[in-house]
């Protein structure tokens, strides 16, 4: 995480009213308040799915915050002979705009997309999170889904947009539907000189070679997006607790980021009907810490995390309204 | 002494026997279900080393510093620089010998893990350096474990203030038990996996990573068994190092 650089003084002043009995933060808010997110879905109209997430856009700018855009992009394996893995895999990447970052170096943007990266990849590409649509033909196909994030800015609490954006993309993200198809010998030709006879042989219902003869397959429908990816309620939320020990705060700007020296990551996951379960941690920074203090942050993480999946999954809800229903009228208005 | 002699050839040793056997009695410390062998001062150019054997990771620690910082802006901290190298023979496949990108996850977490215990700010302007060779890995969690004692021993064995020694260890729910320190494929099996670093002497936690799904109160448990493992390998550091500083 690129913290920008703020002199003695200024962390001071920031950390004394942090943790003064009634907190003071710079825009006013209350130490659990997010600021607002804007989220929107379907932004790359190329991409199997993609969303655009901006926490703490100023209203009368329009501009400003945490903006970070996710695309989720299939692409067909071949398990055989290529990287293809049998029920298909994810692989993510993070790349930071330079303009994101323009106090940090070529190299050191690099080191920091590749710690976003690999953070990521780490939590979503997990097989506990695995969606189960994500294979074509057994033994011969499977997707690869790619999920790529690009950070276009940079105002705060970094990994809560990271996983956000993560999921409303793989919420939005559809799953082209296909249908498996064999090729079959032309019996018309003469048996001799010909390697491949397979209609001379006689169907019988034991034979499990049958199942082998599926060698392609085709989209059911071109025009189709497909069915929604598996598992969708599985993505995890992130929430971002910045710690003075004992106390926290959460959503924090750039200027409260570089005075705050440690943070904990929680992911959570609400599967339905579930107990929220704990889908990644990351301790960073420098500050005493013990395993009470711990185990009690997790418990408060989760009810935050909480609130925050109710939210999105409301608006990517709506998004999915919205967004029927303009292609309904526009379908309408066509017609 | 031997019939067959042979003048002409260099001649190999007489006896050759596998390194466990030719360990002395007192040499490792048996803890209760895990063999660990951890030796200080082995790397004589280096200002402090260790090197750290556990069932099937092995790993050599080299810590130069203080030393100077190439960078020209000042900094009034120390800085704490972690570089891991995995040997090509390490891993299951054959790892290439360029720096690859993998390197820099654990060299982060490492840093993490020592980050806390290192009296940086009384090194301003300069930089201490670990470098981490993994010579037999056994899944990357391990390594960091193993990794975040081997340098905290190193930084003991060089002289470098600190406010006590890091420990660390992994933990993984399999079904519905908690397996400490699981070996690579164990951990391609459980359901989640926790790597936890902590300073047994302040009772503090440096690090703690989660992956995989967890309920909330098994990633509670498994801090919590971490921990008491963590002071016992506490001790085996707390020993080797005893053991080097009266060799010399």
């Amino acid at each position: 995480m690129a913290t920008i650089s703020l002199s003695k003084s200024e962390k001071a002043y920031i950390q004394s009213s942090l943790k003064a009995s009634s907190s003071l933060r710079a825009d006013g808010r209350r130490p659990h308040d997010y600021r607002g997110i804007a989220l929107e879905t379907g932004v790359a109209p190329l991409a199997n799915g993609s969303a655009r997430l901006n926490i703490g856009k100023t209203n009368h700018e329009q501009s400003g915050g945490t903006e970070v855009l996710a695309a989720t992009k299939l692409e067909v394996e071949d398990i055989e002979n290529g990287d293809g893995v049998e029920g298909g895999r994810i692989v993510c990447s993070v790349s930071c705009s330079p303009s994101a970052y323009p106090h940090v170096s070529y190299a050191a943007l690099d080191d920091l997309q590749y710690d976003y990266t690999t953070l990521v990849q780490d939590i979503l590409a997990h097989p506990s999170l695995h969606p189960p649509n994500l294979s074509i033909l057994r033994g011969k196909k499977s997707w690869l889904l790619a999920l790529d994030l690009v950070v276009l800015s940079d105002s705060g609490n970094i990994y809560d947009a990271l996983f956000m954006a993560a999921r409303a993309a793989l919420w939005d993200t559809k799953v082209p539907r296909t249908r498996s198809v064999e090729y079959r010998a032309n019996g018309s030709r003469p048996a001799g000189g010909n390697d491949m006879d397979v209609d001379q042989e006689k169907q019988s219902a034991l034979d499990t070679r049958q199942v082998k003869t599926a060698t392609d397959f085709e989209l059911e429908d071109y025009w189709d997006e497909g069915e929604p990816l598996g598992g969708r309620d599985k993505w995890p939320v992130c929430i971002t607790l910045n710690l003075f020990p004992p106390l926290y705060y959460l959503d924090a700007a750039l200027q409260e980021e570089a005075a705050t020296p440690l943070r904990l990551l929680l992911m959570f996951s609400f599967k339905s009907q579930a107990p929220a379960s704990l889908q990644g941690m990351r301790l960073m920074g420098t500050d005493d810490i013990d395993l009470s203090l711990v185990s009690g942050l997790i418990k408060e993480g989760e009810k935050h995390a909480g609130e925050l999946f109710v939210a999105i999954n409301a608006k990517l809800k709506e998004e999915d309204i919205r967004r029927t229903e303009k292609a309904r009228r526009r379908f309408a208005a066509v017609r | 002494m031997q019939a067959s002699f042979d003048r002409r050839r260099v001649n190999g040793p007489d006896e050759s026997l596998a390194p466990r056997e030719n360990r002395g009695e007192g040499e490792g410390l048996w803890t209760s279900d895990q063999y660990i062998v951890l030796k200080a001062g082995l790397i004589s150019q280096a200002n402090g080393s260790a090197y750290v054997e556990t069932e099937r990771t092995k790993i050599a620690c080299a810590v130069y510093g203080p030393r100077q910082s190439k960078s020209t802006t000042f900094s009034e901290k120390g800085r704490l620089n972690v570089e891991v190298k995995f040997a090509p023979f390490s891993c299951s496949s054959r790892r290439a010998p360029l720096r690859d990108a993998e390197d820099r996850s654990l060299a982060v977490h490492i840093q993490q893990s020592l980050a806390q215990s290192v009296r940086l700010e009384l090194l301003p302007k300069s930089v201490i350096d670990i470098f981490i060779t993994v010579i037999e890995s056994d899944g990357n969690e391990a390594c960091v474990a193993a990794g975040a004692v081997a340098a905290s021993t190193a930084l003991a064995n060089a002289g470098i203030e600190m406010l006590g020694l890091v420990v660390s260890c992994v933990a993984s729910t399999v079904g519905k038990e908690i397996w400490l320190d699981p070996t690579e494929e164990e951990s391609r099996l459980a359901a989640g996996t926790l790597g936890f670093a902590c300073i047994p002497a302040l009772g503090t936690i440096t690090s703690v990573w989660q992956r995989g799904s967890m309920l909330p109160i098994e990633a509670a448990r498994c801090m919590e068994l971490c921990q008491e493992r963590c002071t016992d390998i506490h001790q085996i550091v707390a020993q080797a190092l005893l053991d080097d500083v009266r060799e010399i």
